[in-house]
Parts: structure tokens; sequence; C-alpha cells
């Protein structure tokens, strides 16, 4: 009987097994300390004018959420296969007819899931405490006494200020950036030697991907940009993820639309980078000893 | 003609230690067959090579010469594996899962889905008498339930081949006895066990044939009984013999020239005797 060496339905099963194990070790606590840290923040730069209590609201989210998320991604997923293979629970999965690339993918998709439902989450706690602000100020707007015309003005900037669809592609940006991360610390671990060792490359990465488009930059404008210059800088590229084109949280708070192109691009980048980690740990573990 | 369940050809298998600078041959040119409907028995102290033949033949490790077959399909197939169960070690799944839960993962794994899946847990459920703890994560369960629940995932695809490696180990007489039955069953209805193990007794009892293995190499294989007969000697057991009969046979085996080796009174197995001890209810 022939045996499919890919099945969604197993692929299915193990990111459900994936997402379900992240759950029940309580990962979403961290969500607790995002709501404590929004309404701290809210209810510390209530004093301040709504433009500017708005825009720290979003800054706070915003980077709360990028930081969150990353290192959700990196540490969480530093334990997924190391600790399947401490504790061995690894062996009755693959000696089902489960090849190695669908255990990867279905790792790798169960966090995803994980970190989609976990900024979900946070977008949800943050527009929520955005509105719930947003209709106080416009109660206290239309309460003033100010003449008519004042308070159109007024609440028409409110409105301006609070929520406006720019911050989404922002929000989704976040999440490529998380999912990269995600990808990339499936293939550290996959020869790592501890989690502890994943987690601190992974740190050290987050930070050279965010430093090298600075770098890059600097580095050719002093040096010939001959081809060996490019290939070596692509190489680098490929290594450590250039992580600076996700970073576009400044112009999404100060309500700049993200241009359709830039975002195109960062979102591109953000696909084929986890695509290339995911293809390089299945390389680095279709061989491995158990 | 129809393939062996399993076959193993000049199996050698060479561990790398990079920081030792050396190698660790773990198995070295093994042969072995083993035939549909047999229990076969892997037996060798730590160390001998036995979990590592069995990762061979389930694909978990690649060899470094020689070949596996399960069903005359290379093992490094996928497809070699989805008639096979497997029971490792210690009972090696996830805490965080239910008696349930775990099942129907698995059950995925193997290819099944929706109400054939759920009538397929339930029924190894009971088969395991696990019902009652179906819906307790696995974190809270006994050593014996885990093995218990590894036995029922094993079952899962409806294999015909079976691999458990230390089943009993850890697990107390009376779970060592309900697997040993488990067996037994799988057996009777034709499905191929390969076992590792080195309690001695009951790879004794259940296994039709065995390979003693020792630093990676066979060095004693054959069937159960041929390879404990003492083909010089006889036993005769006897029922309340009064000392003058086993006088008169004394003195016959003396007249004719046979020696007598030895002469005691049969013991029960403590396995036997903890069984039955156990077993009876508490009076009052």
């Amino acid at each position: 009987m022939q045996h499919p060496s890919f099945s969604p339905f197993r692929v299915a099963a193990l990111a459900g097994n994936t997402f379900t194990g992240l759950v029940r070790l309580k990962v979403f606590y961290f969500l607790l300390l995002f709501a404590l840290l929004l309404i701290g923040s809210s209810l510390f730069f209530a004093r301040l004018s709504f433009q500017a209590e708005f825009q720290i609201l979003k800054d706070v989210s915003l980077g709360a959420m990028n930081i969150f998320s990353s290192l959700l991604a990196i540490v969480a997923t530093a334990q997924l296969i190391p600790r399947d293979l401490e504790e061995r629970t690894i062996y009755p999965i693959l000696a089902k007819p489960v090849a190695r690339s669908e255990y990867l993918i279905g790792k790798l998709l169960g966090m995803l899931l994980l970190l989609a439902l976990g900024i979900l989450a946070m977008t949800a706690l943050f527009l929520g405490l955005l509105f719930f602000r947003e209709q106080i100020l416009l109660g206290e707007t239309t309460r003033s006494g100010l003449p008519p015309a004042q308070i159109a003005a007024a609440i028409a900037s409110l409105k301006t200020s609070a929520f406006n669809l720019n911050l989404l592609p922002g929000i989704l940006l976040i999440y490529l950036k998380a999912a990269l991360l995600a990808s990339l610390t499936l293939f550290v671990s996959t020869f790592a030697s501890s989690n502890v060792f994943t987690s601190v490359t992974m740190v050290f990465v987050y930070f050279i991907g965010h430093l090298q488009a600075t770098a890059r930059t600097y580095w050719l404008q002093g040096h010939s940009s001959g081809w060996l210059a490019h290939t070596f800088l692509g190489l680098v590229a490929l290594v450590f993820p250039d992580l600076q084109p996700f970073n576009l949280i400044d112009d999404v708070v100060a309500g700049t639309a993200i241009p359709l192109a830039l975002f195109a691009k960062a979102a591109a980048l953000g696909c084929v980078y986890t695509s290339v980690y995911l293809f390089f740990a299945w390389a680095a573990f279709h061989e491995r000893e158990l | 003609m129809t393939n062996p369940a399993v076959t193993v050809r000049g199996l050698t298998k060479v561990f790398s230690l990079p920081f030792r600078r050396c190698r660790l041959i773990a198995v070295r040119d093994l042969n072995l067959e083993v035939a549909r409907g047999q229990v076969y028995g892997l037996l060798g102290p730590n160390g001998s090579g036995k979990s590592t033949t069995l990762k061979i033949i389930l694909g978990l490790v690649s060899p470094t010469k020689g070949k596996t077959q399960i069903f005359g399909r290379d093992s490094r197939e996928l497809g070699s594996r989805t008639a096979v169960g497997f029971l490792p070690e210690n009972p090696y799944f996830y805490k965080y899962l239910t008696g349930e839960e775990t099942l129907l993962f698995f059950g995925k794994l193997s290819g099944l889905h929706g109400r054939g899946l759920q009538a397929r847990t339930n029924e190894l459920l009971a088969l395991v008498r696990l019902e009652e703890a179906r819906h307790r994560r696995l974190g809270g369960y006994s050593k014996g339930m885990l093995q218990r629940i590894g036995l029922a995932q094993a079952l899962l695809p409806e294999p015909k081949l079976v691999v458990l490696d230390e089943p009993t180990a850890g697990v107390d007489p009376e779970g060592s006895r309900e697997i040993r039955d488990l067996i037994l069953d799988l057996k009777s209805r034709g499905i191929t066990v390969l076992l590792s193990s080195h309690l001695l007794t009951q790879v004794q009892e259940i296994c039709d044939h065995v390979s003693i293995l020792s630093h990676g190499v066979i060095v004693r294989e054959g069937r159960v009984e041929n390879l404990l007969t003492i083909e010089n000697q006889t036993e005769l057991v006897l029922e309340n013999a009064t000392p003058e009969i086993l006088a008169e046979i004394r003195g016959l085996l003396e007249r004719s020239g046979t020696c007598l080796v030895e002469q005691r009174q049969p013991k029960t197995s403590l396995e036997q005797l903890f069984l039955e001890a156990t077993r009876a209810k508490p009076s009052g």
C-alpha cells in the first residue's frame, strides 16, 4: 500500500498538539502582564492632552506587542524540539508513519497559531482600551459646554488620533517578525545542545538583525560596493535576518500610512525568511540521530 | 513467498563521540529474522545494542552498514511503519494530555480519524482498563497506567507487528502479568511481537524465539525450548512419593549406572506467590 509522504492531517494533528501543550503550559499568562502594562500606562498618561495620551498608548501597546511576541516566539519555540528529545516523547511519534518534515512543520504551525492568538488577544485588549478611552473623552468633550463648531472640530480631531486602519498592517508586520523568529529558533534548536544556548543565540541574532541594515549602509558607503561585498552582505543577511523592515511602529504610531510597496516588501521578506529557515531546520534534522 | 515480519541483514551501527575522539560500535554485523506470528525476544545486558537495533528497525536511527526491513519494505521508508505499533522503554508521552487525548493524537498520526478513531479509542481504553482514567492527564498516571496507555497507542493502527522495548520495566508483578497476557493475546491473533527485555523468566514464558546480544553481537539464537533443553538430562516430578519409593528409585538408578544429579522439592516462583498473596481478599 502506498503511504503518502506528506499528509496535512498528520501536520494538523502535530500542530494542534503543540498548541495544546503550549497553552497548558500557561504561556498566555504574559497577556495578563500586557493588560496591566496597558491599563497602567493609560491611567498614568490620562492627564496629558488626548493626542499625547493616544500616541503614548499606541506606542506602549505596539512596542509591548512587538517585545512580547518576539520573546514568546523565541522562548517557547526554543524548548519544543529539545524537550521532545530530552523527554523522548519524539520516539512514539516518529515510530508512526510520520515524516520528520511533517513533525517540524507541525511544530512551527502550532507555534504560529499560538502567536496569532496571542497577538489577536493583545490587539483586542489594545483596541478595547483605545475605544474605551475614546468614548470617555468624547463624552467629556460633548459635555464641555464649548460652542458646537469647536466641539465638532475637537471630536473630529479625537477620532483621528484614536483608532485608524494604519494600525492593522503594523500589527501584521509584528506577527510576521515573530513568525520569522520562531522559524529561525526552530532551526537553531535542531542542532543546539540546550534551550539556553538556543535562547541566547536568538537574542544575539535579534540584536544583529536590527543593527545589520545600519551597518550595511555604513559599510557600503565607506567601501567598494563590488559583487564580493554584495555577496558577503547577502550571506550575512541570510544568516542574520534583516529585522529593520519590520520596524515601522513609529510611522504607525504617528498615524502615517505604511506605503503598500514597503508593506508588501516586508511581508514577503517575512514569508521568505520563515520558509528558508524551516527548510534549514529540515536539512539539519532529517538525518539527525535520535 | 511472504516476507518475514522483520529482516535484519549485516547491521552495523557506529556512533561517533566527537569530544572523546573515538567511536562506539553499538551493533556489529547483526543478522536476524522474525517470522510472521512469532513472539521474538531480544535479550542482553544494558548497552548490548538491543534498543539501538529496535530503533534502526523503526527508522529512528540510520544504520552505518546493512539493512533492516519490515514485511519486505526498507525500514527507512515511511510506509514500512503503517502496520507497526511501538511501545518505548519508558512511557514517553505528553504529560499535559489526558489518556483519551493521547490515543486520539496518536490515532490521527496513524491515519485514523472521525468516528472510526473515537470507536477505536474507546475499544482500546476498555482493553487496557483505563476507561475511568480517560479524562485524567498523564502527569497523574502511575507507571503501570502509563505502560497500559502506551500499549493502547501501539495497538491503535491494528498493527501486524508490535515492537516492545522493555515492556514490563518498572511495572509491578500484577501489571507485568497483564502485559504478558496481552502479548499472548496478540500472538493468538496472529500479530508478530518483537520485544527486548532483561527479565528472563518472563521472556522464557512468552517468547518462541530469542537472540541474546552481548557487546552488539548475537551470542546465542534459537527457539526457546531448544536453547533451554539439556539434552542428556531428564526431570521427573512426583507427587506424594513415599520415602520407600524414592529409595527404590535411587537404588534402581544406582544399579543401572545412571547418575542422579539432583533431588529437590519443586518450588513455586516468587511472582506466583506474590500474585496469589495479593489477589486474596483480606478476611474480616
